[in-house]
């Protein structure tokens, strides 16, 4: 164990390397730069908004901002499900060529949805600032244990849906579908309280991308520091899924090349 | 005492299970596997079968074989990419190869980004990287080109930058597969120049070749692989003159 990890830090130059390229492969292609990746959630909040005040006359003072940083959350998620299912097929040539462990392929496409959805907060907590101001600003130090379990569920996600997007090449297009249903099932675009309301607490407490909403939210819209049972659901969501994703590679890493 | 090997491989096996349809689609997987075995059937394939191996400090060894013997699976094994499925394979000291060093560029990046690149996989740091570079750059010809997406890069200008970065390594082990056929006339010599000095300063080296000449001066000792078992081992001249003897005497018999 710490000498797989070991082998991880040893290659670090290396995928490094490739999340910086990544990152600036995917600005280069455009005159906008990063504006572009954070182009989608913000002009899908303006439509949103523009739909969700006419029609339910919602605030938009309150739900522009509840609306993108839901989005920016969401676009990690469904960018760690995506990028995750090809990580190991983007890798293929690596793989065969040197036998690196295979946990680095996972953090690359992970590495880079993360600090995407650094740059998106950091939208979100300027248009918050310049909207409403900060109440109170200690409280978004809770974010950083926030991110960081993102980041291992984000990993974790990744290494699984990588593993078995190689087993079975359909995986991609089911995810697609996933993603869409997830979406809906998921409170990004209406608050949690809508589902508790009917008595759908289980439902809100089972779905991962909704603690995380929550924990991501709290301390950026309201100034509050999320209560402990929402972190526990989110420790929890880190440990479970690092536990799965580490299990299945400890499974396959030897035996992953024989699928490619 | 007997020198500690290099590498040791005792009674190895390597089994490829592959399915006569491809790959399974998830979806298939759900609606037939669950309720009754697959009905795809997959036939084994066994590439390598009760290998042994003890390769020592200063070996120099040469694989040969007919295709689909097991040679290049052989190498694969070696370097660690495919693990053995039955048996036991033991290696002290850090293992180079080339083989299949044509994969693995990454097409939006210039020729000097893909150089750090591998150089990285290949366990460099960027201190040392910085230091090859120059000499990468220079063994490669590639002049200007390395300013380019490698994706422009024509097959034998790739073969070049591969080639020159694989090599700019202090090798310990040194896996080779044929890669002495690189590039242009000019740039073959050069390259196989360049693989002998690397093979005069590895600790132990494994070519895989069919150029039986060139085998004969590079080492001391040959393999001779026959369906994935090792049909014959030792000094150059008995095992290449077995083999030539195996292809005379089979033209003969299909004469006949």
């Amino acid at each position: 164990m710490t000498r797989y990890l070991r082998n991880v830090w040893r290659l670090r130059h290396f995928w490094l390397a490739l999340v910086t390229m990544d990152l600036r492969r995917r600005y280069r292609r455009s005159m906008l730069g990063v504006g572009w990746s954070l182009l989608h959630p913000i002009a899908m909040t303006a439509v949103l908004c523009t739909v969700f005040s006419t029609l339910f006359a919602a605030d938009v003072r309150t739900y522009g901002p509840f609306l993108l940083a839901g989005l920016v959350t969401w676009n990690f998620v469904v960018t760690v499900m995506s990028q995750g299912c090809r990580c190991f097929l983007d890798g293929e040539s690596y793989i065969r060529q040197y036998p690196a462990p295979l946990a680095v392929y996972p953090l690359r496409a992970t590495l880079g949805a993360g600090i995407h959805l650094l740059l998106g907060l950091l939208v979100v907590l300027v248009f918050v600032w310049c909207l409403n101001g900060f109440s109170n600003v200690p409280a978004l130090l809770s974010l950083v244990p926030t991110l960081l379990m993102l980041f291992v569920v984000g990993w974790s996600v990744a290494a699984c849906m990588g593993v078995i997007n190689v087993m079975f090449q359909d995986t991609q297009h089911l995810t697609e579908v996933l993603i869409q249903i997830l979406f809906y099932v998921t409170p990004i675009i209406y608050p949690a309280e809508l589902l508790r309301q009917r008595g759908l607490d289980w439902f809100v407490a089972i779905n991962p991308a909704a603690t995380f909403l929550e924990l991501i939210r709290g301390p950026i819209l309201d100034g509050a520091v999320p209560s402990p049972a929402t972190f526990a659901l989110g420790a929890a969501a880190a440990l479970t899924s690092a536990a799965l994703a580490s299990l299945i590679l400890w499974k396959t890493e030897r035996r992953l090349i024989f699928y490619l | 005492m007997p020198p500690v090997p290099l590498i040791d491989l005792d009674d190895v096996g390597l089994m490829f299970r592959v399915r006569r349809f491809g790959r399974v689609s998830l979806k298939e997987y759900l609606l037939h596997g669950l309720f009754r075995r697959s009905k795809q059937s997959t036939f084994e394939v066994r590439a390598l079968d009760h290998l042994s191996l003890r390769i020592e400090e200063g070996d120099r060894i040469g694989v040969i074989g007919h295709n689909g013997a097991g040679k290049s699976t052989l190498l694969k094994l070696l370097a660690g990419i495919y693990p053995p499925t039955s048996g036991r394979r033991q290696v002290r000291g850090r293992i180079s190869s080339l083989f299949e060093i044509g994969l693995g560029f990454e097409n939006d990046a210039t020729g000097w980004q893909n150089i750090t690149y591998r150089g990285y996989l290949q366990g460099e740091s960027p201190k040392s990287v910085r230091r090859k570079m120059q000499a990468i750059a220079d063994f490669s010809e590639l002049g200007e080109f390395l300013e380019m997406p490698v994706r422009y890069y024509s097959a034998g200008m790739l073969v070049r930058l591969a080639f020159s970065i694989a090599t700019a390594i202090e090798p310990d082990i040194l896996l080779v597969d044929e890669v002495l056929s690189a590039g242009d006339l000019a740039f073959q010599a050069k390259a196989r120049e360049r693989i002998r000095s690397l093979m005069s300063s590895a600790r132990a080296v494994i070519v895989v070749s069919h150029d039986l000449g060139a085998l004969a001066q590079l080492c001391d000792r040959v393999l001779w692989l026959d369906h994935g078992t090792a049909r014959r081992f030792g000094p150059k001249q008995e095992v290449i003159a077995a083999y030539t003897e195996s292809f005379a005497a089979g033209a003969q018999r299909s004469a006949a």
